[in-house]
């Protein structure tokens, strides 16, 4: 089983439930983001890992260990915390040393810990300041030192970049990667924004409504979604609405070509794409016609709505260097027939 | 600050009107302290400290001066005992009668002192206790411990709960995590509600006039006595002094913490 387990996790708050039967076996030095939208139970979930809140049922195992109802104190976890929640009244380093001297560990090596811990997220100049003296990206690296200098068996990440600002977040999602690459901490990271989570996880853990509804690595999450909800949460999801017939779903008066395993003959069903799955060609070239209702430039990318008879379909497609189709165009829509997907209109998508 | 706007002449002349009504009278007594004559008159001609001199050869001022500040600094050490105590309560647990115990906690902020007073005398005379300085001091907690608990709750609820939660879990006991994350963190609550209380205690008079012995006389009951038989410069001096000890502590905690931070709760 994995290094940190959690079997059949539950937290009720009188009748509701937060969280219900979280089960999850995480293996040594991985990188597991639990995502979904607010009010899904992540929060809670990283909370129960680190005892801040105490489970209803269930049990949770670190390396073999029954922590289920050990202090917080007892766990030795390193968390950050959405607000860094960072001693106000202590200098970068008697914040990061606070973990040490709780340990007991002897002055001489606690100043050694430290700055190796500052060195870790490039502080090492700022030891002296307080926290109110640095920017937010610079409180963020100390709780990371802070939460790391413990060497912790595992680190809990809640919403860690939520307070940075677009360009800083990027950046920051690198660079607590590389770091968790470099330590080779087991890391569970909670985060509502799905590019996050795909970008920086080795699986991530998609929850809705206080349950797991999937377990994968990005890739494989981006392209086989198991719910509708997660192919629209995770990503941009195109979703036509028509009837299943041999080959493909009949939609707009079209023959739309996809993967339909295990549909009867004429049943109501959705065919599911994503933007950049598909290609713009002249009218009557591709699989159907329609016309460029708005156009966005997206720096990397364009990104285009096409009103077709079967409804609105978005484009994306690589910025080549040249000026793509213009708003009011007509156009036709390409795609192969293995790209787009069709399910049951409430049901499961995945192949 | 940067929202600051200049006053219009209206605004202007309005907030000048008030600043003068606050401090005129504070200005007029501190001057008439350094009069030469016999009554209450502004020094024209000359200044004397004679009338300073004159509080320092009244050992039952300096007595009372002393009884005073012992009272006020053992008052308001005692309340923000009690009022951080009773502030966390309050501040993190739900539990039964909590919105009465926080009303009984500030209903000596709403009955008269002189009420309070006569109740206390009474209350000291059925406990036998009259005439000490310990049940003086008691009847001081009372009065000024709202004022404590007040400013620890704001400053509570200004708290980063999430910092006590991370000294947690980097392996503080509660203990440690109230000593040197909690207590620090509200701490400019904590000194401005201490300054409060003292400034409070130290000028009681209503209730001490029914509470105090003749061996507990406190300063502003000694000047009331003094005053209701003569009034004379004197009495100007030790207003003087009074306001030169208030003032002294309040720039030294404005020093120290900054009062906005304090008084109007901005960390």
């Amino acid at each position: 089983m994995g290094f940190l387990t959690l079997d059949g996790l539950t937290k009720r708050y009188g009748e509701a439930a937060a969280v219900s039967d979280v089960s999850l076996g995480v293996a040594k030095g991985e990188f597991i983001s639990l995502l979904g939208p607010s009010g899904c139970g992540k929060t809670t979930t990283l909370q129960m890992i680190a005892g801040l809140v105490e489970p209803s049922a269930g049990r949770i195992t670190l390396d073999g260990r029954d922590i289920t109802h050990e202090k917080p104190d007892r766990r030795g976890l390193g968390i950050v915390f959405q607000s860094y929640a960072l001693f106000p009244h202590m200098t970068v380093a008697q914040n990061v040393s606070f973990g040490l001297e709780m340990r007991k560990v002897p002055r001489a090596e606690r100043d050694t810990r430290v700055k190796q811990a500052l060195a870790l997220v490039q502080l090492a100049a700022l030891a002296d300041r307080y926290p109110r003296q640095l920017s937010g990206g610079q409180r963020q690296r100390v709780a990371v030192a802070r939460a790391l200098v413990i060497d912790p068996p595992v680190l809990l990440l809640d919403e860690p970049l939520s307070n940075l600002d677009a360009k800083l977040r990027e950046e920051m999602q690198f660079e607590l990667r590389g770091i968790q690459r470099r330590v080779g901490t087991t890391t569970i990271m909670v985060t509502h924004d799905q590019s996050e989570a795909l970008s920086m996880s080795d699986r991530v853990v998609v929850m809705e409504q206080g349950r797991i509804m999937q377990v994968d690595a990005p890739y494989r999450l981006y392209e086989s979604p198991a719910t509708p909800f997660i192919s629209t949460f995770v990503g941009k999801m195109n979703r036509l609405p028509g009837v299943w017939r041999q080959g493909g779903i009949e939609a707009g008066g079209r023959l739309l070509p996809c993967d339909g395993a295990g549909l009867a003959e004429g049943a109501a069903a959705v065919l599911a794409i994503r933007p950049e799955k598909i290609g713009l060609t002249a009218p009557g070239g591709g699989v159907i016609d329609g016309c460029i209702k708005a156009r966005f430039f997206l720096g990397s990318a364009w990104f285009f709505t096409v009103e077709t008879s079967a409804g609105l379909v978005g484009v994306s497609l690589p910025n080549a260097g040249a000026e793509p189709a213009c708003e009011g165009e007509a156009v036709g829509l390409a795609w192969s027939s293995a790209s787009a997907k069709a399910g049951r209109p409430e049901g499961v998508l995945s192949a | 600050m940067s929202r600051m706007h200049r006053n219009g002449p209206i605004a202007l002349l309005f907030h000048t009107l008030v600043v003068g009504f606050v401090l005129a009278p504070l200005v007029v007594i501190c001057l008439v302290a350094f009069t030469p004559a016999n009554t209450l008159t502004l020094p024209t001609t000359q200044v004397s400290l004679r009338w300073f001199a004159a509080v320092f050869e009244h050992p039952d001022f300096v007595a009372s001066f002393l009884n005073s500040l012992w009272v006020a600094a053992i008052a308001a050490t005692i309340a923000v005992v009690l009022a951080v105590a009773a502030g966390l309560a309050l501040d993190r647990y739900d539990f039964r009668g909590r919105a009465a115990l926080n009303a009984l906690f500030l209903s000596p902020l709403m009955i008269p002192h002189l009420v309070l007073g006569v109740a206390l005398l009474r209350l000291f005379a059925l406990l036998g206790a009259t005439g000490s300085l310990v049940w003086l001091t008691a009847g001081h907690i009372v009065v000024v411990a709202p004022y404590v608990l007040r400013l620890v709750l704001a400053a509570l609820s200004g708290l980063d709960r999430s910092a006590e939660q991370a000294a947690v879990t980097l392996g503080a006991s509660s203990w440690i995590v109230f000593r040197r994350i909690t207590v620090p963190m509200i701490l400019p609550g904590i000194t401005g509600g201490w300054l409060l209380a003292f400034i409070n205690s130290f000028d009681e008079l209503t209730m001490s006039i029914f509470i105090t012995s003749p061996a507990t006389v406190t300063l502003p009951v000694r000047m009331y006595m003094y005053a209701t038989e003569s009034i004379d410069p004197m009495m100007a001096a030790v207003s003087a002094l009074m306001i030169a000890v208030t003032a002294a502590a309040m720039l030294l905690l404005d020093r120290i913490f900054g009062l906005d931070k304090i008084l109007v709760g901005q960390g």
